[in-house]
């Protein structure tokens, strides 16, 4: 018998997660991520890749601190926060990253320090403020040690690889949710948080003057200079994680169809025939050709890498949606009753405001980073250059 | 597929072997995700439900008395009865099917593991309980109940969900919704003991008990008596209240907004 059937009364189930979570999965994978960038120049010692450890420390830096906040914020209890220690369940995913979490950002801003308070001990002499800072921060006239550089590196990407497991099982283990109840997930958070962050560090490259400062220096030749190995390194990554990023959702999308998963083929079913998601997926797709085939061309024309903050933008846009799609969509997709419940973005602190705020709390803690550490002359860099002189502004290209 | 059955016989299961292998169960439980031991309640009892869905008319009866009983906020529901109207499409003939949903307080229940402060946790006469002194209001258990049967409270911004009215029980009362079914539709009791109603109504229906989402394997403790097949999971149907929308398609309003 076929059957029509109308859904006459149902509750509108709300979403129950709020943007704070897109903010805190993708502020902390940015970190995490960053963190890997950061390991073999500032670690291991690897003089090639020390300038993008010095671009990486800033990024993980300045994330693994805003990233809390917005975790915090997403609690309706926010103030209860010390339950998470004084009842600690091992059982839980999120009780579990309630451990790690600390850990992480504790080593990684302690990796920074060990790494700054080198260059910061030129600027102990400097009057006012910035001065006193650099005084009391460093903690005296030591080296830091090289065996301690190495063991809190170590530590973090020990609590780097314990995030990226624990962000992505938690929510994979949600059955209730088939678009989230799949090993792809955690996968996919990766890949995307790679993505990212690479786009974060080439936003920071070019705005920072990192790149406008060494291109002064390089001898102008057409070619570009060898010592731009920044630009060449990070196009190098973001290309292996979209094709990593690529290969995961294609698999997934074929597990589904072929009803191997049926998780996976639950999911597909979940959200087959709306309009909406079929335009989000078809917006996802284009997104990630047009980010793969922008860095091929910048990775193969060399002439054109000055575009390469564009694609860091549009990059850090792919690591953002796809958490927004995870997170906030997913939520819209009843479980008990017919169809979808709309979500809005609403304005005030637990939508819009909540994220320009978190937006804004990252560019404080990097505008602090800016005007105390002299992060740029860490790890080897050029000491000698000046944080901001006119005439260094004008962005070059090659 | 017999799923009463099956589910009586994973019960069973479970009571015999946990009696038998306690120190194993506790390793077992070790695991992440896996269910931690219960506390609280009489463990000589099994609190669970049956709906007879051939007595419920949709008179919603259930979902208001629950509304004033447990003072939920507006438009978030303890329980609540699933209207749809069903069409045959080659003769035309109109039905309706009423499904009262409510938490199942599940033997298997996703809910609880999840919880990071161990705020939701099951009682040993199965009653799924949040302490909301200890809850921080994360949802990560209203993310991980299948059936929608939680929410975060507006006003006390904890999770908030069904109790079988156990503050009723415990006074030796009926649960608010119970006591107010117009149909007797639903019955609740102890299924530990052969002699309670619900007991006698299981041994009498067994094989024609369903419960929902059955594939979940979260062993629902909610049965449903004359239920059909097509509603088990989330239905195919077109949600009706929710859409009122202008001509130019915009969202005119909804049933339980803002009052
Ligand atoms: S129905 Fe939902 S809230 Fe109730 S016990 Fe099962 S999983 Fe938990
Ligand atoms: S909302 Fe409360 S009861 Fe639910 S998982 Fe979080 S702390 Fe536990």
């Amino acid at each position: 018998m076929n059957m029509e059937s109308i859904e006459i009364i149902a509750p509108r189930y709300g979403i129950a997660w709020y943007p704070r979570a897109v903010e805190y999965f993708f502020l902390v994978a940015l970190a995490y991520t960053s963190l890997w960038l950061a390991l073999p120049g500032a670690v291991f010692g690897v003089n090639r890749w020390k300038p993008i450890a010095r671009l990486a420390l800033v990024g993980a830096v300045t994330t693994a601190i805003a990233a809390p906040v917005s975790l915090l914020a997403d609690l309706h209890q926010p103030l209860r926060f010390w339950h998470f220690y004084a009842h600690f369940t091992p059982w839980s995913w999120m009780s579990i990253g309630s451990l790690i979490l600390p850990v992480f950002v504790v080593l990684t801003i302690g990796l920074a320090w060990l790494v700054w308070r080198e260059p910061m001990q030129d600027w102990r002499g400097e009057r006012g403020i910035v001065g006193w800072v650099a005084r009391v921060a460093t903690l005296g006239h030591w080296d830091s040690p090289r065996w301690l550089i190495v063991l809190t590196g170590l530590g973090a990407f020990a609590a780097s690889l314990g995030m990226a497991l624990y962000t992505g099982y938690e929510i994979a283990v949600l059955k209730g949710r088939p678009l989230w109840h799949t090993d792809f997930l955690p996968v996919m958070f990766v890949a995307t948080g790679l993505i990212g962050s690479v786009g974060m560090l080439l936003v920071l490259d070019r705005f920072s003057g990192m790149r406008a400062a060494e291109l002064a220096t390089a001898p102008q030749t057409p070619v570009v200079s060898p010592s731009r190995a920044v630009s060449r390194q990070l196009l190098g990554v973001l290309l292996v994680a979209c094709i990593l990023a690529g290969i995961t959702a294609a698999l997934w999308f074929a597990v589904g169809l072929t009803q191997a998963d049926p998780s996976v083929a639950a999911a597909l079913d979940s959200v087959k025939g709306n309009p909406d998601w079929r335009a989000m997926t078809f917006r996802a797709v284009a997104t990630g050709g047009v980010l793969f085939l922008g860095v091929l061309a910048l990775l193969m024309r060399p002439g054109i890498r000055g575009l390469g903050w564009v694609f860091g933008l549009l990059a850090l846009h792919t690591a953002w949606m796809f958490r927004w799609a995870v997170l906030m969509n997913v939520q819209t997709v009843q479980r008990q009753t017919a169809g979808f419940s709309e979500y809005q973005l609403g304005m005030g602190s637990m939508g819009l405001l909540g994220i320009i705020g978190a937006f804004a709390l990252w560019l404080t803690v990097l505008m602090l980073i800016e005007i105390f550490v002299p992060w740029r002359a860490a790890l080897d860099g050029p000491s000698t250059v000046p944080v901001s002189k006119p005439s260094d502004g004008v962005p070059s290209h090659g | 597929m017999d799923l009463a059955r099956r589910l009586f016989m994973a019960q069973a299961a479970r009571i015999t072997a946990g009696a038998a292998f306690v120190p194993l169960a506790s390793v077992a439980q070790a695991g992440i995700n896996d269910q931690p031991p219960r506390r609280d309640g009489d463990a000589a009892k099994r609190y669970a439900m049956l709906i007879d869905l051939r007595q419920c008319i949709g008179c919603q009866a259930c979902t208001v008395s629950c509304h004033i009983e447990n003072e939920a906020p507006l438009g978030k529901f303890r329980t609540i009865v699933s209207q749809y109207e069903v069409e045959n499409e080659e003769t035309g003939d109109l039905a309706q099917f009423m499904l009262p949903r409510l938490c199942n307080h599940c033997d298997n229940p996703p809910c609880v593991p999840v919880c990071p402060v161990q705020a939701t946790f099951q009682r040993e006469d199965g009653i799924v309980v949040v302490d909301a002194d200890r809850c921080v209001g994360c949802a990560y258990c209203v993310q991980a109940c299948p059936y929608d049967a939680r929410f975060i409270n507006d006003r006390t911004q904890v999770a908030d969900k069904c109790t079988f009215c156990a503050h009723r029980l415990e006074a030796g009362l009926l649960p608010a919704c119970v006591e107010s079914c117009v149909g007797g539709a639903r019955i609740i009791g102890d299924i530990m003991d052969p002699d309670s109603q619900i007991s006698r109504m299981i041994e009498e229906h067994r094989d024609e008990l369903k419960v929902l989402q059955p594939d979940k394997n979260t062993v629902p403790h909610v049965f449903y008596l004359g239920m059909d097949e097509r509603f088990i999971d989330r239905p195919q149907a077109a949600p009706g209240l929710w859409d009122v929308r202008d001509s130019a398609g915009a969202e005119l309003g909804y049933e339980y907004g803002e009052h």
